[in-house]
């Protein structure tokens, strides 16, 4: 593994090679990340392919991805282990027999508590033990690519633990001791930035953020997702929707939003952006009413003249739909 | 280029970028794997480990070329090819023109580059020590320039030039020396301004350490007392303090999870199990609050405004839900305001909002109003917060008004900046209101803004 990115540029055609486009930048940071053995902190709006990039690295070095979704009220239980009760129970139920049997020759309570004792590290051996993805990340015997994902959305005590484990990768169980990876994982976290992030979380990643893509870089991605979009449009399609980032939006449409459109457009086998098409796909682009009627009002005044073809067009038809 | 890169930390974190010893310690890592030779990626190596925040990436960039500029090229000697006998002639010709230019011909026609300390002198004859802007590079460099009658060079060259000529040297020779002298000009003028550039961040450096000491000072200090200078040290500090006041508020939340059994949802919660209740679901006793906040923005209550909206805001994940209103004569909904923007703009446009007019202030009216749109907004777990000085302009307090809203909520809270005995003095109403509040708190300086923070997000 470690032979076959030695450097950016191999860093880079890897990632193209899962039609994930990375930017000097993405990959001399990943690069590194890789080389220091840091976490990586993505940060950036919704929607530019953070989450992408893992899921990329992960398939590009043939390590399984363990996804950890965050999300307010996330604990230990959810995110590293819990034991698995109802199996415990089953077991105890089944091999109820068998108990009696080796604590039958006990003479008295004690001793039966005491043999009992002996064999109770049956049931809280790591059979019981249900993995969550942190923990799963760590015992697993390959190194692997564990993607944390909307880190801001964890409560700040959630943050705190993830500490603890982002710089030992060693966790403790009460019952059965600590646990050391075996093979560092890979980590990726990502962040909307809706909170800040505690200092303390910051210091241990190595930081990188991924704004949208200039026109160039959008259309190659477009090229690479949604071949059978015809050139020409995929160049009117990604610079509409760089216009409509560049204007005052509740939310700005994101990469796999373009994607989705472009996808949209192949599907209505749409053979040029007229306005009819664009408004009536903008929906998929945008995501608020108010920011729709937006972007018509702003569609309409912009190309006022061939708006006033088209509308006189559509009255010709009426017209001679009447006449017939 | 070890030192240079120390600097470089240093001079972020002159500029407000929080950069930890473990930080520059991988930044260091990262260099020794990618090198310093392909400067795209040393600039990126450096960036990934040293700066941890989007609004950060802009002082970076703006500082790395101070740093790692394109470094000015070294001096060269334009002699190196001259014979023994040209040397000699060179020599004798320019001792003679030199005059007062001796120190700026040595530079250039020996390729000698300014020592340190010549440096430093010139430094202190320009005053560049008591330069704080990095802006100001380029007028402190043209300074040392003049300092080395860097004005009269091309008329004493001309004259050294003609006297080489005289000597009988070969004109071929004097076009090359011509051609390096001018190299070295150059090369020269950007060594003094790249000088200048790293001197005046250096002193920006120097100046922050001291700032950073009066920090503790200033909390302790009335919010109205203030200097713009002073306020924006305080700013700086809010984010300390609320990370402080976020993590006591954690962990408060965190102790007090446990309260009573749950028992519909722990009936819930085992069905999996036969109805055993093997696990145990309890309530949680302490829910996140939702905040009404009623905010005086009249001049005399901008400062605290400020900062009560800046360490609220700071500490959003910590409340479930807050309406933000700012009244001055009347009475402003400021909820989107808050909530789309980033918090400079949102305490821009909050504080513009309501224009100033000469004792406008009414609050009674503005709780009328209140009370009539945004009544709905209150329930049982709402704490209501009302910054103010309770200075009414002798309008009607509409106190029954306050005592409705007060009753609706969990809880009225009132931030008042003016100390107890001015309460009822003059046009103050605040001890008409005082009675009708859960708690009242003086804030009369960060510091205090802080308690009374956290001692509302604990309720």
């Amino acid at each position: 593994m470690e032979l076959q990115y030695d450097s950016v540029e191999s860093v880079k055609t890897a990632l193209g090679e899962q039609q994930y486009i990375a930017s000097d930048e993405i990959a001399t940071v990943l690069y590194l990340a890789e080389k220091l053995g840091k976490p990586l902190l993505l940060e950036g709006p919704a929607g530019v392919g953070k989450t992408e990039l893992s899921k990329a690295w992960a398939k590009a070095t043939g390590k399984p991805l363990v996804r950890l979704q965050c999300y307010e009220g996330l604990d230990e239980s959810k995110a590293l282990y819990e034991w698995e009760y109802a199996k415990q129970m089953l077991y105890t139920q089944l091999l109820r027999d068998k108990l009696a049997e080796v604590l039958s020759d006990a003479d008295s309570l004690a001793t039966a508590a005491d043999q009992l004792a002996n064999e109770e590290d049956i049931f809280f051996s790591e059979r019981f033990l249900l993995e969550r993805p942190l923990l799963q990340a760590i015992n697993h015997d390959e190194p692997t690519v564990l993607l944390i994902d909307e880190i801001d959305r964890a409560d700040a005590e959630f943050e705190a633990f993830l500490l603890e484990v982002l710089s030992d990768f060693q966790v403790s169980i009460p019952e059965i001791g600590t646990i050391t990876a075996k093979q560092r994982p890979v980590v990726f976290l990502t962040s909307n930035n809706t909170r800040e992030l505690s200092e303390a979380l910051k210091r241990r990643c190595l930081f990188i953020f991924i704004d949208y893509p200039n026109v160039s870089e959008e259309l190659d991605i477009v090229r690479i997702k949604v071949p059978e979009l015809s050139e020409q449009m995929a160049k009117q399609a990604v610079e509409a929707v760089q216009t409509l980032r560049r204007m005052d939006l509740k939310k700005h449409p994101s990469v796999s939003e373009t994607l989705d459109w472009a996808k949209a457009l192949v599907t209505l086998n749409a053979e040029s952006l007229d306005r009819e098409t664009v408004e009536n796909t903008l929906t998929v682009l945008l995501k608020y009413e108010q920011d729709i009627s937006k972007a018509r009002r702003i569609l309409r005044g912009r190309d006022g003249g061939q708006g006033g073809r088209d509308l006189s067009e559509g009255g010709g038809s009426s017209y001679r739909g009447g006449d017939w | 280029m070890e030192k240079r890169i120390a600097r470089f930390i240093a001079g972020l974190r002159a500029s407000g970028v929080r950069v930890s010893v473990a930080e520059s310690e991988d930044a260091w890592k990262a260099i020794r794997h990618m090198g310093v030779m392909e400067r795209e990626l040393f600039k990126l190596s450096l960036r990934s480990t040293l700066i941890k925040d989007a609004n950060d990436i802009l002082i970076f960039e703006e500082l790395f070329p101070l740093y790692f500029g394109t470094a000015a090229p070294p001096l060269m000697n334009p002699q190196a090819e001259l014979s023994p006998q040209e040397q000699q002639m060179m020599q004798e010709a320019a001792d003679e023109v030199a005059g007062d230019l001796q120190q700026l011909l040595d530079y250039l026609l020996n390729g000698r580059a300014p020592t340190q300390e010549e440096l430093e002198q010139m430094a202190q004859q320009t005053g560049l020590d008591d330069a704080n802007s990095t802006y100001q590079a380029g007028r402190y460099a043209r300074r040392m320039q003049r300092l080395l009658n860097w004005d009269r060079l091309p008329e004493i060259l001309e004259m050294l030039w003609e006297k080489l000529r005289e000597m009988g040297m070969d004109p071929q020779q004097i076009a090359a020396l011509q051609q390096r002298v001018q190299e070295n000009m150059e090369a020269l003028q950007g060594q003094l301004e790249q000088f200048a550039g790293e001197r005046i961040q250096d002193n920006i450096t120097e100046e922050w350490r001291d700032r950073r000491q009066n920090a503790y000072d200033l909390m302790q200090r009335p919010l109205e007392h203030l200097s713009e200078t002073e306020m924006d040290i305080l700013r700086d500090q809010v984010r300390r303090l609320a990370a402080r006041l976020r993590s006591r508020v954690a962990l408060r939340q965190k102790r007090s999870k446990k309260g009573k059994l749950d028992v519909k949802n722990t009936i819930r919660g085992n069905l999996r199990y036969g109805g055993v209740p093997i696990e145990l679901k309890m309530r949680t006793k302490r829910k996140k609050p939702k905040l009404v906040v009623i905010m005086d923005v009249s001049r005399s209550m901008h400062n605290v405004t400020e900062f009560f909206l800046r360490l609220l805001y700071e500490l959003q994940d910590q409340v479930q839900k807050t309406h933000s209103f700012a009244f001055y004569d009347h009475l402003e909904n400021v909820t989107d305001d808050m909530q789309n923007n980033d918090i400079e703009k949102a305490i821009h446009i909050v504080l513009t909002k309501l224009p100033y007019k000469p004792y406008g202030t009414d609050l009674g009216k503005c709780l009328v109003d209140f009370n009539d749109d945004y009544l709905g907004i209150i329930d049982q777990r709402t704490t209501v917060i009302v910054v103010g000085d309770g200075r009414n302009n002798f309008n009607n307090p509409a106190l029954d008004t306050f005592q409705d809203i007060s009753k609706r909520a969990r809880k009225t809270i009132w931030l008042n900046p003016e100390y107890p005995r001015q309460w009822g003095t003059g046009d103050s109403d605040m001890d008409k209101y005082e009675p009708l509040c859960t708690e009242v708190y003086v804030v009369r300086n960060l510091n205090d803004l802080t308690n009374a923070i956290d001692h509302m997000l604990a309720a």
